[in-house]
């Protein structure tokens, strides 16, 4: 994290400075760097080629480091960034989990070992410490980080056209693969002033060239030539987000991971004890140093901001920065906001407090539903996996709490309602939905599938069953689809909790992927299938699908053509075993973004493109106009004659 | 070789097996040289279209049989393309307009302007009109229904219409005004028998009596099913024997295996294995509409006498929500639970009487 997140910052604060006085102070050699993208107006001077900045891994960051560290001032040392300056140095600072610490410390020992390199793909979402752990590892390790850096293009435009012809423009994937080829050919210059002159290093890919993300295929090519000529070991650094597109699948699909031998280890978000851990030491440290010129955050505060960054540990130490900076008069108000929040959540919490053992619990689940995050706060989002398990486990209060709670809520149903009688949710089911960045429609689908695990009568099920049948009613009609969607999954959501009447804590069910899209999209690919093959007996799709084509599989009739045989098999006969074998239920894993479900709805468009041209050309190669057609009524029999010759020439 | 569906079709009104009266009718229509817009109905397997296709030889002489397949391009006004399979012969267009889904109105009002734009050439010798066959009028949106209307006054002058449906009751009361009704009722049990065993004759083979009414009980008196199911039968066995079963198709047994499973065992767990046979059926180009039926009709030979207006009902509100709703699965599910409700009660109330 912290090579990289100082490269960026000194572009990005080298903008700052412009607007802000208060940073006179700088050293001028950093100006002298943003500088460098300025056209430069003296024509003898030739603008450095635009070879991607190589960082020297830890040495020149270290050195800049301790380069602040020593000379600025205590101010400046306010104004730097704390993500920066408390990055993780040692394995055991970094808040990632020692298990996966260890897999990629594993990876790296074997990789770098051997002298014939790899490729690992880290993946996971921002600020989970993939890019910190890389960094610390291969200090500790010895190895030198070659990193790729898109080249801006901004030299290009400033320099002359001549110039511009001599040095050639090359494109951004060409400038890559020769950065790659010459990293792992070439070892770095032995510097005079380079102490540790270590031949062993790593190649740290983090910022893609854009191509990539368009023609995925180009990356792929570069790498296969990489893997040809491998050296030394390649890391991928991608952050999938739990929303927006996940580049990693589309950069580096299955199938290419597995023939260019990838490794594909993916980070969880930062786990709250982790992330209060750390929060607690910098701001601990960062007290000592003010000595009592900024506000210490509290406890509370902390666990707030661990939570309201939802695992994005860069974004928690920023917001930590920012909340504990003194003299803000924008920050007093917050704090004021926050204690004044508090003060109200502890009184509605006022009742439980006493017991000790729910208490933890409980306002776990109030932060969770807190509907505004602290200061900085991400929006919460929630795993597929965790959102359906959260509606399909249905956690109610218990007994005690509610009695509790009994005298507030008013009276209770009438005695003819109270087999509808149910404890308060302890979860908000319009937020799960909405946390879970799906829609309502998919969303429903996922529940259909996995509900039946859950439930143990036949009378709830009905009920559930019948409330998932409403909430697709209420989508039907399109023209007003966008806005039943909502009440669509509001009405699955709470029938499925309200009907799940007993209450049985199941423990841990697998959760699978809903099977209709794949045998929705199969019945019509069949069916458009059946409708181009048989369409010279001219008959109505129903009786073609549930007449003629059963009992063709039943006949010895020769048909005209392999396609056809081929379907008649698929399609008319049916397989009387019991249980169906063909429908593999695909396990939902704890990480599956929803997303997967809208690329695999794409794809079922684009298949279905495919197959209608696909059956146009058949149809046109194995029905000429001039065919006489079996079905147009020859009776007579030379008619027939005639038609059997053909068949035999057929 | 041909099926015996397709070889024995009679291509003539005076060959018809049964309805002569109507042949004969519909031949005095065609007599006179013109006839209005034509609405054929009937269930499924009766014969409508091998009345039609008479009807059209007789009024055009034996060019009709001469059919081409085309395909067709039809671009929307909003610039969408949409395919089409035609049937054409000279003298007429076969088209099943519910294939264009929801565009099913441009697809109809573009369809017949070609074809009634474009004149004969000898008028003399040749009808002054072309005939436009549209099969599945009742799947027709209400849209292109209202379209079809203006359209069949507009181009009367070259174009007759015959719509074919299974029931009126989806078409529009305007379109079922502006033609004349023809009924094709199911053939008897008698003349499905009797076509069975001129069809045997005619293959060479000698058909039992009793084979005959057993497939024509089993087809439910559907024609085309019969004759298939003759065929298979043929395959299965010949010499034919007077007992011998008559194949059924496989998703009916598998439906039928489905529906014992949910009176077998009233859980959760079952539920779930139901569905995923629904699934197989779906998967196996069964519409969603068939299963349904087919599950209730099943279950109704299963289930004791006062439940089945209950489970009729239940069906009736399912099959309507499977109609108006996206995704059929849910609806059948929930129909399956209801069902398993219903039936688990009636069971415990039974056990429950026993005992006291």
């Amino acid at each position: 994290m912290n090579k990289l997140s100082l490269g960026d910052k000194t572009a990005s604060s080298g903008l700052n400075r412009w607007v802000d006085p208060s940073f006179t102070d700088l050293p001028v050699e950093n100006f002298s760097v943003s500088g460098r993208k300025k056209p430069c107006p003296f024509s003898g001077f030739k603008p450095e080629p635009k070879r991607p900045r190589k960082r020297k891994g830890e040495t020149t960051g270290s050195d800049s480091h301790s380069h602040f560290l020593l000379k600025d001032s205590v101010q400046d040392e306010c104004d730097e960034p704390w993500v920066d300056k408390h990055a993780p140095r040692s394995q055991a600072e970094l808040a990632v989990h020692k298990k996966k610490i260890e897999e990629v410390e594993n990876w790296m020992r074997v990789h770098t070992n051997t002298s014939k390199g790899g490729i690992l793909l880290l993946t996971g979402p921002s600020g989970s410490g993939k890019t910190a752990t890389v960094q610390v590892l291969s200090q500790e390790l010895g190895l030198r980080v070659q990193e790729w850096t898109n080249p801006t293009g901004l030299e290009l435009y400033s320099c002359s056209h001549q110039e511009w012809a001599v040095n050639g423009y090359s494109s951004q994937s060409t400038q890559f693969q020769e950065f790659l080829l010459r990293a792992n050919k070439y070892n770095c210059l032995q510097m005079s002033g380079d102490g540790r002159a270590s031949d062993r290093k790593l190649i740290l890919v983090e910022d893609f060239p854009n191509l990539f993300f368009r023609q995925p295929s180009s990356l792929h090519n570069i790498l296969r030539h990489f893997v040809k000529t491998r050296r030394c070991p390649l890391v991928f650094i991608v952050s999938d987000s739990l929303s927006g597109d996940s580049s990693s699948r589309s950069l580096f699909p299955r199938d290419v991971q597995e023939e260019l031998d990838i490794t594909n280890i993916s980070f969880n978000p930062v786990a709250p004890t982790t992330m209060i851990k750390v929060l607690t030491r910098i701001s601990a440290l960062e007290a000592a140093k003010s000595c009592g010129r900024m506000c210490v955050p509290d406890q509370a505060l902390l666990e707030s901001l661990g939570s309201g960054s939802s695992g994005d540990i860069r974004s928690a130490i920023n917001s930590l920065q920012f909340s504990s900076h003194p003299d803000s008069s924008l920050e007093k108000g917050l704090w004021r906001m926050k204690k004044d929040r508090g003060g109200g959540t502890q009184t509605s919490q006022g009742k439980t407090l006493s017991r000790k053992t729910q208490k933890k619990k409980k306002s776990k689940q109030m932060k969770e539903q807190e509907e505004e995050q602290a200061i900085g706060g991400k929006d919460a989002s929630l795993f597929l996996f965790r959102a359906l398990g959260k509606i399909l486990h249905c956690k109610r209060q218990s007994h005690e709490e509610a009695e509790g709670a009994d005298g507030a809520s008013g009276p209770g149903l009438p005695p003819h309602l109270s087999e509808h009688h149910r404890q308060a949710l302890l979860v908000d089911p319009e937020l799960v939905v909405e946390r879970s960045h799906m829609s309502g429609e998919f969303f429903n689908l996922y529940l259909h599938q996995n509900y039946m695990d859950f439930f143990s009568e036949v009378e709830d099920v009905v009920r559930a069953s019948e409330y998932l049948s409403d909430a697709d009613l209420l989508t039907a009609d399109w023209t007003s689809r966008s806005v039943m969607w909502d009440y669509g999954s509001s009405v699955a959501t709470r029938g499925l909790l309200h009907s799940n009447s007993q209450q049985v804590t199941v423990g841990f069910r697998p959760l699978h992927k809903p099977n209709w899209l794949q045998v929705n999209k199969k019945h019509r690919e069949n069916c458009q299938a059946a409708a181009s093959l048989f369409r010279s007996f001219c008959l109505t799709p129903i009786s073609l699908q549930t007449e003629l084509l059963p009992y063709l599989a039943k006949l010895t009739n020769p048909m005209r053509n392999q396609a056809q045989i081929a379907f008649i098999q698929d399609v008319g006969q049916l397989s009387l075993r019991r249980f169906p074998g063909r429908l593999k239920l695909e396990a939902l894993t704890d990480k599956d973004p929803g997303q997967l479900l809208l690329d695999s709805e794409e794809e079922q468009e684009k298949k279905k493109k495919e197959e209608e041209e696909e059956g146009q050309g058949a149809s046109e190669d194995g029905l000429l106009p001039s065919q006489p057609q079996p079905t147009a009524n020859q009776v007579l029999l030379e008619d027939d004659d005639l038609n059997i010759e053909e068949y035999d020439s057929d | 070789m041909s099926l015996w569906v397709d070889k024995y079709r009679p291509n003539s009104l005076a060959k018809l097996d049964y309805h002569k009266e109507q042949a004969t009718q519909l031949k005095n229509l065609v007599q006179c040289g013109d006839f209005p817009h034509l609405l054929v109905y009937g269930p499924s397997g009766a014969g409508k279209k091998t009345r039609i296709m008479c009807l059209l030889r007789e009024l055009y002489g034996a060019g009709v049989e001469k059919l081409r397949i085309e395909h067709q391009t039809i671009v929307a006004p909003s610039k969408k393309k949409i395919e089409i399979n035609t049937i054409a012969s000279n003298y007429h267009l076969e088209v099943n307009p519910s294939d264009a889904g929801n565009q099913d109105r441009v697809v109809i009002q573009e369809l017949i302007k070609t074809v009634a734009q474009s004149q004969q050439i000898q008028s003399s010798t040749q009808r002054e009109f072309k005939v436009v066959l549209l099969t599945e009028v009742d799947r027709l949106t209400k849209d292109a229904q209202h379209a079809l209307r203006r359209t069949m006054e507009k181009y009367m002058a070259t174009c007759r219409l015959i719509l074919c449906c299974n029931s009126t009751s989806k078409v529009i009361g305007p379109i079922r005004s502006r033609c004349l009704a023809i009924r094709v009722p199911l053939p008897s049990t008698e003349e499905v028998c009797s076509v069975l065993s001129t069809v045997c004759k005619k293959e060479g083979l000698l058909l039992p009596p009793e084979l005959a009414k057993q497939i024509c009980e089993k087809s439910g008196r559907n024609l085309r099913k019969a004759l298939l199911m003759c065929e298979a039968c043929r395959v299965q066995q010949y010499p034919f024997s007077a007992d011998q079963d008559v194949p059924e198709t496989d998703w009916e047994v598998y439906l039928r295996e489905t529906a014992n499973a949910i009176v077998s065992q009233q859980s959760p767990q079952r539920l779930l294995e139901v569905r995923a046979r629904l699934y197989e059926l779906l998967t196996h180009c069964i519409p969603p509409e068939i299963i349904m039926k087919g599950l209730v009709t099943e279950l109704l030979n299963n289930c004791d006498g006062h439940l089945k207006t209950e489970v009729a009902h239940m069906a009736a509100y399912y099959e309507h929500r499977l109609q108006l709703g996206n995704k059929a699965i849910y609806h059948l599910e929930a129909f399956t639970a209801k069902f398993m409700a219903i039936y688990k009660k009636f069971m415990e109330d039974g056990l429950d009487a026993m005992m006291f």
